[in-house]
Order: C-alpha cells, then sequence, then structure tokens
C-alpha cells in the first residue's frame, strides 16, 4: 500500500484518510462519518498518552487502527453490504437499473418520498429561515455585550444541530447518504476565541446557514408546486368523473364556446379526466425531480469535508 | 512484522469480514453495559493474541451496521474531548442473533477443523482397492 508520508498528526491522518475515500469514491455523507469515527479513536488514543508526542502515538495507531488506504476500504466494503438491505437502493446502481417509463414512477418510493419533503420543506422552510435570522441578527446586536461571545458560540452550535437534523430528513425522505453523526464541535480544551475563529472560518458553518436561508423560498416552491398540481390533477379529474356520473358539470372554459360545449359531452369528460390522470404523473415525475435535485443541494452545502 | 503474501491478506480479510460481527456482539454482550467505540476497540484488543489481526479502525463500520440491523442500539453524548461518543448496546435481537452465530461458528469451526485434521494426520482417508 502505497503511504507517501507518514502522518504525524491528527489533521494529517484525517487528510489522508479523506483522500483515501474519496479514491473509493465513497459519497460524502459517509466520508464525514468515517473522519468523525476516526477523530473520536485518535482524540481517545492522543488523551490515554498524555506524555507520548502526537506523532509517536500515531505512529502506533496506524498499527492497531490501521492505514488510512485500509480503513477506506473497510468503509467502503460495509456501506455496499448495507446498502442493499436499507429501504432505499444506492443511487449510483440501481437508478440505472430502474425501469425510467412514464409510469413506473408510481411505484418508485422515492416520488413519495419527495412529494413529502416538498409538503414537509415550506414548514421546515419558515422555521430555518426565522432561527437563522433570528439568531444572526441577535448575535451581532449582542456582540458589544459580554453575553455576545456565548451567543453567538449557542447560535452557531444550534445551526449545525439544525444542519444535521436536516440532514437526516433528507436522508429519511430524498434516499440520499448524508452524515450520520454531528460533526465534532470541541477540539480539547481551546479557549473560546479559538472556537469561535474556527467556527467563524470553519466554511460549513457559512454554508449551512445559506442553506437554512434557501430553505424558506425553495420550501414556499416546493410547497406549491406539490399542493397545486396535486390539487389540479386530482380536481380535474374528480371533477371529470362527477360530471359523468351526475350529469353536473362545473367546468368553466373561459368563454370559449367550442371547449364549453366539449366538456359537456361525455367523450370531453373522459378526455378530461384522462388528462387529469396524466397531469398526476406529470406531478410525480416532477416530485421525483425536485427531491433528486434537492438532494444534491443539500449534499453540497450540508456535508463538507 | 513479518510481510505477509497478499493472498494471505485477502483470505484474512474475508474470514474476518462476518467474524467481527460475532466478536463485537459478543464484546458488548459479556459486558452488559453500553461502551463506545474507543473503549469497544480496547475490549477487542484485550480479546487475546489475535488482537492485532483485527484492526481497530474495522469495528467502527461494523458497529454502524449492526446498529443500523437493529442488532445494536445507540446513543450520542456529548464529550469532554474530542468529538461526541456514540454509545453502543446490544439489543434482545442482537443477544438472539449473538446465540444463533455462535452456534453457527461452532459447526463451522468443526467442520474446518475435521477438514484441517484429516487432511494432516495419518488417519486420511485411503483408497482400499
Amino acid at each position: 500500500m502505497p503511504i507517501s508520508q507518514q502522518p504525524e498528526t491528527v489533521r494529517e491522518y484525517l487528510n489522508a484518510l479523506t483522500a483515501a475515500l474519496r479514491a473509493e469514491k465513497c459519497p460524502p455523507g459517509l466520508i464525514v462519518d468515517a473522519l468523525n469515527d476516526c477523530e473520536e479513536h485518535l482524540r481517545n488514543e492522543i488523551a490515554q498518552n498524555p506524555g507520548v508526542p502526537e506523532a509517536d502515538v500515531l505512529a502506533s495507531v496506524v498499527e492497531t487502527y490501521g492505514t488510512p488506504a485500509e480503513i477506506a476500504e473497510e468503509y467502503k466494503s460495509m456501506e455496499a453490504t448495507l446498502s442493499g438491505a436499507g429501504p432505499f437502493p444506492k443511487s449510483e446502481q440501481p437508478q440505472d437499473e430502474r425501469p425510467y417509463g412514464f409510469f413506473n414512477v408510481l411505484s418508485d418510493p422515492r416520488t413519495y418520498g419527495a412529494l413529502v419533503y416538498m409538503l414537509l420543506s415550506l414548514a421546515t422552510g419558515i422555521f430555518y429561515f426565522t432561527w437563522t435570522v433570528t439568531g444572526l441578527s441577535l448575535s451581532v446586536a449582542f456582540s458589544i455585550l459580554i453575553i455576545g461571545i456565548p451567543f453567538a458560540l449557542l447560535f452557531i452550535g444550534s445551526i449545525r444541530v439544525l444542519a444535521h437534523v436536516e440532514g437526516r430528513i433528507v436522508e429519511a425522505l430524498l434516499g440520499v447518504r448524508m452524515p450520520r453523526r454531528l460533526p465534532p464541535t470541541t477540539q480539547g480544551e481551546e479557549t473560546v476565541w479559538a472556537r469561535i475563529k474556527d467556527a467563524l472560518l470553519d466554511i460549513r458553518t457559512w454554508s449551512s446557514m445559506l442553506y437554512l436561508l434557501l430553505m424558506l423560498p425553495l420550501g414556499i416552491a416546493y410547497f406549491v408546486i406539490a399542493v397545486v398540481g396535486l390539487a389540479c390533477s386530482i380536481g380535474i379529474t374528480g371533477g371529470a368523473l362527477f360530471g359523468l356520473i351526475t350529469g353536473h358539470v362545473e367546468f368553466q372554459m373561459g368563454g370559449n364556446p367550442v371547449l364549453e360545449h366539449f366538456v359537456h359531452t361525455a367523450p370531453g369528460l373522459i378526455v378530461l379526466a384522462i388528462a387529469g390522470m396524466l397531469l398526476f404523473f406529470v406531478v410525480l415525475h416532477i416530485a421525483r425531480g425536485v427531491g433528486a435535485l434537492h438532494a444534491r443541494i443539500a449534499e453540497l452545502l450540508l456535508v463538507r469535508l | 512484522m513479518t510481510e505477509e503474501t497478499q493472498y494471505t491478506r485477502k483470505f484474512r480479510k474475508e474470514l474476518m469480514a462476518g467474524l467481527s460481527s460475532l466478536v463485537l456482539l459478543a464484546v458488548l454482550a459479556r459486558a452488559g453495559r453500553e461502551m463506545y467505540g474507543y473503549e469497544i476497540a480496547k475490549a477487542v484488543k484485550a480479546e487475546g493474541e489475535g488482537g492485532l489481526i483485527f484492526k481497530q479502525g474495522a469495528i467502527y463500520p461494523v458497529l454502524r451496521s449492526l446498529n443500523s440491523l437493529g442488532l445494536l442500539e445507540s446513543r450520542v453524548e456529548a464529550s469532554a474531548f474530542g468529538p461526541p461518543r456514540r454509545y453502543y448496546n446490544i439489543t434482545n435481537e442482537g443477544l438472539q442473533a449473538l446465540n444463533d452465530w455462535q452456534g453457527a461458528w461452532k459447526d463451522m469451526r468443526e467442520f474446518v477443523d475435521d477438514a484441517l485434521k484429516a487432511g494432516g494426520s495419518q488417519h486420511a482417508y485411503q483408497p482400499t482397492a
């Protein structure tokens, strides 16, 4: 196994592990989990050997813990065996196998996950936006007071927790692998200033915040698309069926007499019912597409290495 | 350390693939309390001389998989230093699985022992005619 440079610090080891996991083409969510496991182990190891220099501890750790390449391989193979058993197929290979016919969208579990997500995203979007804007403005306002620093730290912590919770929701409903652990917050006994500096320099803090803010417009759009789409398709089909059964036709065709007459005939109502059904499938396709798109956005902004 | 051949390493890896789950379940069942990853890694190392053939880094993905299968339950707790710890505990399903797997392992071991013994001893099967 080619190890160009023996890692001498925890950071170096984690970087080497990241590179190895990337080389194995692991999804970002898995990489973050592996890094957290590894960091927990290494920091424990260092804490157990107080007098020993970090480089020496790491040299022995590579013996007992394994080289980055070996660990990467373990995670990769474990994920491969697990993904078969999970409720969602891994996004890579089965997606190609899945028949992509127009009506198959009905039997695809991701469609419904995406639909639920779209309906949910209005509520979560409003909450995230309110929380972020309130926290951000209060942090800035309090910065001249003694409570400013603890408040800012608390706010940044809450952003991470929210981002993690959102990640879990995205994984459950949209089926994309997201981190299953909270990111490490404190590293050893750093000073408050160092922790604030770390948090401010950490791009993950900012990208998470951007995501949480972005969720309001996205949530509104998703909710509207889902509700309007479902209401129109179900309404048209239902109205046409109602007209066929009872003879009372409620459709108004904007004053166009030809269409107006057409929808008052049985064939016209049947055509409308079918059009409503087709629209329903189109909405399901849109939902699945939005789900896939949003999963990409979440992966891009919430998962940082 | 002697340098192993590529085949030996592959063989070890394949052997370990299923057995690591059994070992981890056994460690947690014996402890009878919840443990976090590093503690489990140390407990596995203390199991015997074979400890080193099992890389400690490999237990974390296995713990995850056992957790997602429902054989282990887990919770996260903040730690005084470093990232938050994930504590694992064995579930009733896990205990049941451990029991079944021990039986499977016993059968397997006897089968392999028999096969190896038959090959190396004088009592090997001799054609009579």
